[in-house]
This record gives C-alpha cells, sequence and structure tokens, in this order.
C-alpha cells in the first residue's frame, strides 16, 4: 500500500514537471551576482517595459536584408572585425561587443557568407561566456550550420534565438545592464552599417530607414537610462546616445492616413497599408547622422 | 523502496528534459513552415488559460515595423488547444491594420502577409479564437 501510494505520488510528480510550460526553462541556472544591479535601480523601469522596448529595436537582419534587396554588395569592411575578443576585459566592453558582433554576424548570415563567420563566432561564444551566458548559444549546431550553408533558416533562427535567450536570461536575472548594452551595441552597428552604406549607395528607401531611427531612439535612451550613473563606461554612452538624439532633433516624420487593403491571394490573407510615413531630413542632417554613428562606433571598439 | 527512489529520480529528470519541449518544437515547426521567401525575425510564444468572457484579445506585445518591407505573421496552434491562435495588428494610433480572424465570414487565417508603408511601434494582439484556452507560438518574418 506503501508503496503504491508513493508510485501514485511519482507519477503525479512527473505529470506536473512534464507540463511545465517552457518559458521558465532557464530558471535553475543561478550565479553569483556581483554584476547585478541594485534593486532600487533597476526599479526605475520595470522589467515588462524594458522588455517592450527590447522589442522594438530593429533586427540587424532587417538592415541586412534592406540592403540586400537594393542590390547592395557584401562587402568585409563594414565589420568589426578588428575586435579582439579576449582584449575585452570589462562587463561593460562584453556585452556591447557581443551586441556588435551579433549584428555583424546577422550581416554575414543575411549575404550567405556563413563560411567566413566562424572567427565572429568563436569571439560570440567567448564573450558570452565572459559574462556569464554561454549556455544560450548553441556555437556547435551554429558553426555546422555556418560551415555546410545547408539551411540558412535554422541558422538565422538559431542565432536570433540564441541573442533572444541571452537577453531574457539578463532582464530576468537583474542583469538588465548587460542586456542594454547588447541591445544598444546591435543597433548601433546597424546604424553604421547602414550609414556607411548610404555614403558608398546612395538609395532613398535607406536614407528614409535611417531617418526613421528617430522613432526607437527614445526607446534606446530609456533602456540605458537608469543606468547611466552607473560608472563612466555608462555615463560615456549616454551622452553618446544623447549626441545622436540631438542630430535627429529636427527631422520630421509625417503620416498620410489610408485604409488597409486586404485580398486573398491563393487562400492566404494579404493586407497592403495604404497609410504611409514620409520622412524630413536634409542632406546636412543625414550628413550629420553619419559623421556621429561613424565616430562614435569606432570610439567605442576602438579599444580593441 | 530503494528502486522506487531510483525511478522518481528518473522520471523527474525526464520531466525536466521534456518540460517545454512541446512549445519549442512548435516554434521549429512554425519558423521552417513560413515559406521559402521567409526570414526569421522573431516568435511569441503563448500560453492562454480559457477567457472568463468574450473581450478584447489578450496577449499584447509589440514590436517595430518598417516601411518598403513585407513581413509575414504566422499563427501556429498546439494540438491541445480548445480554439485557434489569432492575431489583430494594431498601429500607434489603435487602428487595426490587420486580423487574421474575419468576423465577417468566420475564417481564420493560419498567416497573414502585410505590406508596411508606414514606420512605427505596433502591437501585437494575440489570443485563441473566442477566448479559448490553448497554447500556441506567434512568428514574424520577412518575406524577400
Amino acid at each position: 500500500m506503501k508503496g503504491r501510494s508513493f508510485l501514485i505520488l511519482l507519477v503525479f510528480a512527473f505529470v506536473c514537471f512534464s507540463c511545465r510550460n517552457s518559458s521558465n526553462n532557464n530558471s535553475q541556472f543561478v550565479f553569483p551576482e556581483a554584476d547585478s544591479v541594485p534593486v532600487g535601480e533597476a526599479e526605475k523601469l520595470s522589467t515588462e517595459a524594458i522588455e517592450e522596448i527590447a522589442k522594438n529595436i530593429s533586427s540587424p537582419v532587417e538592415i541586412a536584408n534592406l540592403l540586400q534587396s537594393l542590390a547592395v554588395p557584401f562587402s568585409p569592411d563594414y565589420l568589426a572585425s578588428s575586435i579582439d575578443a579576449n582584449r575585452q576585459t570589462t562587463l561593460f566592453e562584453k556585452a556591447f561587443t557581443l551586441g556588435i558582433l551579433g549584428a555583424d554576424l546577422g550581416y554575414l548570415n543575411m549575404y550567405e557568407k556563413t563560411g567566413s563567420s566562424i572567427d565572429i563566432l568563436s569571439s560570440i561564444r567567448k564573450l558570452a561566456e565572459g559574462i556569464r551566458v554561454g549556455q544560450f548559444f548553441d556555437f556547435e549546431t551554429i558553426k555546422r550550420l555556418s560551415l555546410n550553408k545547408s539551411n540558412l533558416d535554422s541558422l538565422l533562427f538559431l542565432s536570433i534565438d540564441s541573442y533572444t535567450q541571452i537577453d531574457k536570461y539578463l532582464r530576468e536575472n537583474d542583469r538588465g545592464q548587460l542586456s542594454a548594452l547588447m541591445i544598444i551595441g546591435v543597433w548601433i552597428e546597424g546604424q553604421y552599417l547602414a550609414t556607411q552604406v548610404m555614403t558608398e549607395y546612395p538609395d532613398p528607401v535607406l536614407r528614409d530607414r535611417i531617418g526613421e531611427q528617430k522613432i526607437i531612439l527614445n526607446d534606446l535612451i530609456m533602456l540605458a537610462d537608469p543606468y547611466c550613473s552607473r560608472d563612466t563606461e555608462f555615463g560615456v554612452l549616454c551622452k553618446d546616445l544623447q549626441d545622436i538624439k540631438e542630430k535627429y532633433r529636427d527631422i520630421r516624420i509625417t503620416y498620410t492616413l489610408g485604409e488597409p487593403v486586404s485580398r486573398e491571394v491563393d487562400g492566404a490573407l494579404v493586407v497592403e497599408q495604404t497609410e504611409t510615413s514620409v520622412v524630413e531630413m536634409t542632406d546636412e542632417q543625414l550628413a550629420g547622422i553619419i559623421d556621429i554613428t561613424k565616430n562614435i562606433r569606432n570610439k567605442l571598439i576602438a579599444n580593441n | 523502496m530503494k528502486k522506487y527512489f531510483i525511478l522518481l529520480l528518473v522520471m523527474l529528470s525526464a520531466g525536466l528534459i521534456l518540460q517545454g519541449q512541446g512549445t519549442d518544437q512548435l516554434v521549429n515547426t512554425c519558423v521552417m513552415n513560413a515559406g521559402p521567401n521567409c526570414k526569421y525575425l522573431k516568435d511569441f510564444r503563448i500560453q492562454l488559460s480559457k477567457a472568463p468572457a468574450a473581450g478584447e484579445l489578450r496577449y499584447k506585445t509589440q514590436m517595430s515595423l518598417w516601411k518598403n518591407t513585407k513581413y509575414k505573421f504566422s499563427m501556429c496552434t498546439a494540438d491541445d488547444s480548445k480554439g485557434e491562435l489569432i492575431l489583430t495588428v494594431k498601429n500607434d494610433a489603435n487602428q487595426v491594420v490587420l486580423s487574421s480572424f474575419d468576423p465577417k465570414t468566420g475564417k481564420t487565417y493560419k498567416s497573414v502577409d502585410l505590406v508596411c508603408n508606414r514606420s512605427g511601434i505596433y502591437q501585437l494582439n494575440y489570443d485563441f479564437k473566442d477566448g479559448q484556452q490553448g497554447s500556441g507560438v506567434g512568428v514574424i518574418s520577412m518575406v524577400k
């Protein structure tokens, strides 16, 4: 009888554990949090708010996709190849560089230059391990997919998903400042890529995309804001973001109204927006954004 | 007693490993089934109990969408769900841009393409049809 009760308990425990949602998959990882943010500081922006802001930052894959659609050829010159992961000593440098290289990886993957991405992958692994999130980066699988070029879709998914998991884990474990740095790094490198291409291959669509970054710039600043007085490195980054914002100050984004038009194509629904956004940006304003992006990005990776 | 204890340990370990695999498998399938010209951007994993009353779609999130880009919103519902996963996308003025459920015809689309002409931050609202219980995945891809 005692054995039967135990067996029932055993089955019950199995069922309970098996049916839990995967969203808490990583809750069992507990690290000593020497680099965590004091509760009071992190409270300035709720976890939910940070999560929402993080979702708004466009993926570097979108920029790379835009460049491809404009028939811009691939160039390794845009990449931060000078970065040496071994020389990143502070958590700030590691997290920020992780973001920079994440954007570069997205660019390489979209252009299917996956064989060239192995060095970047190795650096990403070192940096991820450096901030103790290496468990979310499935290096071996990503490397295998990169080398055999057989499944770009899986490669893209796994690369982006690894970054999403890292970001989520950091936020949930009071290390939101590292998550913020990573996201800002991704954005700055994506912006650098877009602005550098713009100087070589000017295009109205790319020009608009650069101007439209004004939409998410405030979010980016809000993301960094709780940590601006944390240390000198963060203070400088916050000032840099404010300088970029200043360059965007007089750029206007207006909207023309219109109802979306829906139609069925082969049983699938396709919706086309007739409302549009219009960017009003002078050549001088654009030049100012290109310059400041280049200066800040190069300064931030200069210690490599 | 000892063998039960060992069995308990084995089953608990197996449970922990299996935990979440269902959702992860659904995400993989949903991403890979988006289409040959689609490039994965994001996914949202949704699990909801039955709504006490019919109302607004309950799972709310947001993301930036950019002009001159065609997006595909794919909805995949887990087999054990009572209702099908549906989506409504609203712009920053709270106007509905698209809905995967047509209340006039009662038709639910498993995916919707959006030709985006207005850059901005959009609200994505997910739920299961008629506020039913369910779990599913919403995948957003770019169409090349």
